[in-house]
């Protein structure tokens, strides 16, 4: 059954999410997808939202079809005006790609090639417009197109650093679930009882709401990340742990493993980010259950 | 400095509107940068000679005539006016190079006393209206239309702790005047075309041109 179906089934999906190479060279990518086929029901390929040139989404996303493995391609305004974008629509379905994620770009800035002129001709509403326009078979314009697109499309949702951000996060997710998103993407979840309270704000929304969960590879960048990210939630109990264990990435997998198993009685699928260690996959999943 | 290095004598322009407020380009700073080119020319072993004039706006003709009777004195001119006053003198002389000394960055207010920041980007089509006021597209890093882009944290924009958050600012504003509704309303993909997306701009008024 396809993602959107599962999703649509309330069928529980679970996401795993692969970076296209900064290169040619795609054998890890395609071994990586060939090793999770059969455990995910699709693959979330990012494109250069994070601020790092690298090989496009679209053709990651290609290159996942082709091993038998369903594509969810990001989508962003920061690199590509509303040509660019909606050519790059249009390519997506013709090459077999259903799914379409709509996520922010890092800010320039912060990326490697942080002299380059940022596009933002569109915005993240202004986009997912577009492409339920391409849908009725028109582009931005106004102009017929011949032969109309297809897509199931989401948005991703920020992470929130206190009540005032949140209350501002979840009135645009209703803006972008009214602009087309079809479903929405959570950031990291570490404290799974700190995003029910989150979950209860947005479940309202009326479309299935999917967490992230994220490996963390080692202690520094559990670290890290509780120090740098205000909204992530990262506990001291949770760093405690890491720190304890023996086997701090084995503990990494199994934390992991565990959150995803205490989401699933409460939402649609989880999606999760192993950045670079896609072959930990399937022991996460083993932990979970999954 | 290198734009004058092959000058004997030049004419050091300021002018009294914008770049006086902002104390980077009024009679005072032309004083200070010809006092500074001087030393620095001495220091390189060569000698110049800079003629200091302050107009009272550089980006109007009127204005720019007062250079007449100077300008054949001297082989350039350095103007400390903003990018608009730098080029009305270029176009009136013809035969004299014409060089900038200032960077010109952006149509703004001041904060506070010695500190300016962005509030306009001249995009021909506001949108304060609809935005309490605070426009995104000089103050938001992404020129977002219809909220934040999440790199927002406690009221600062992602680029740096030193700039407020643009979204974050309508939000708090639209709830403080009721107006949340203008923010719910979806903001459709903006028309670049007046704010310069077509090409150089420009604005006649037919009850006032000759
Ligand atoms: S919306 Fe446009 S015209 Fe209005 S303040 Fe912003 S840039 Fe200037
Ligand atoms: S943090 Fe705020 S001002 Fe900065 S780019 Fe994001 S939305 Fe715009």
């Amino acid at each position: 059954m396809s993602f959107q179906k599962r999703l649509q089934a309330k069928e529980f999906v679970v996401l795993a999410e692969m970076h296209t190479p900064k290169g040619v060279n795609i054998s890890r990518l395609v071994n990586d997808a060939r090793r999770i086929k059969g455990r995910v029901d699709a693959i979330v390929v990012p494109d250069m939202d994070n601020g790092i040139m690298r090989m496009n989404a679209l053709a990651g996303g290609v290159l996942m079809q082709q091993q038998g493995v369903e594509a969810i391609i990001h989508l962003y305004c920061r690199d590509r005006n509303r040509m660019a974008l909606q050519g790059d629509i249009l390519a997506a379905h013709v090459l077999g790609i259903h799914n379409l994620l709509v996520v922010r770009g890092e800010e320039m800035s912060q990326g490697d090639h942080s002299e380059a002129k940022a596009v933002d001709d569109v915005d993240e509403c202004g986009l997912l417009g577009a492409i339920g326009t391409l849908q009725k078979g028109k582009d931005m314009a106004g102009f017929d197109l011949d032969g109309a697109p297809t897509f199931f499309s989401g948005a991703s949702l920020a992470p929130c650093a206190d009540e005032a951000a949140l209350e501002r996060e979840v009135a645009f997710a209703a803006k972008k679930v009214a602009a087309g998103a079809r479903w929405l993407l959570t950031p990291p979840v570490y404290d799974v009882a700190r995003f029910a309270a989150f979950y209860e704000r947005v479940k309202g929304l009326g479309v299935p709401v999917v967490p992230t969960v994220f490996l963390l590879k080692s202690l520094a960048i559990a670290q890290y990340i509780a120090n740098s990210e205000p909204g992530a939630n990262i506990s001291d109990e949770l760093i405690r742990r890491i720190r304890k264990s023996s086997d701090r990435e084995q503990e990494g997998i199994h934390i992991a493993g565990e959150t995803v198993a205490a989401l699933k009685p409460m939402v649609q699928g989880v999606l999760v980010q192993t950045l670079g260690w896609e072959h930990k996959l399937p022991a996460i999943l083993d932990v979970a259950g999954l | 400095m290198e734009y004058i290095k092959p000058f004997k004598r030049i004419l050091l322009v300021g002018c009294n509107e914008c770049v006086t407020v902002c104390a980077a380009g009024g009679r005072k700073e032309v004083g200070l940068l010809a006092s500074g080119l001087h030393m620095a020319v001495l220091k390189s072993g060569a000698t110049i000679e800079i003629r200091e004039h302050t107009l009272e706006r550089q980006c109007d003709p009127e204005y720019v005539e007062e250079l007449v009777p100077m300008i054949d004195g001297v082989e350039a001119v350095m103007s400390m006016a903003c990018g608009c006053g730098v080029q009305e003198i270029a176009r009136r002389f013809k035969n004299k190079p014409v060089f900038p000394a200032l960077n010109t960055k952006f149509m703004g207010a001041s904060e506070r006393q010695g500190v300016w920041s962005e509030r306009c980007q001249g995009c021909g089509d506001c949108l304060l209206g609809m935005t309490g006021g605070i426009c995104p597209i000089a103050r938001c890093a992404k020129q977002l239309m219809n909220g934040p882009c999440g790199g927002s944290t406690g009221g600062h924009c992602e680029i740096g702790e030193d700039t407020d958050c643009a979204w974050a600012l309508i939000w708090e504003r639209l709830k403080a005047l009721g107006q949340i509704e203008r923010y719910v309303e979806i903001t459709p993909a903006k028309d670049w075309r007046p704010g310069g997306g077509s090409g150089p701009r420009k604005i006649i008024r037919e009850d006032l041109a000759e």
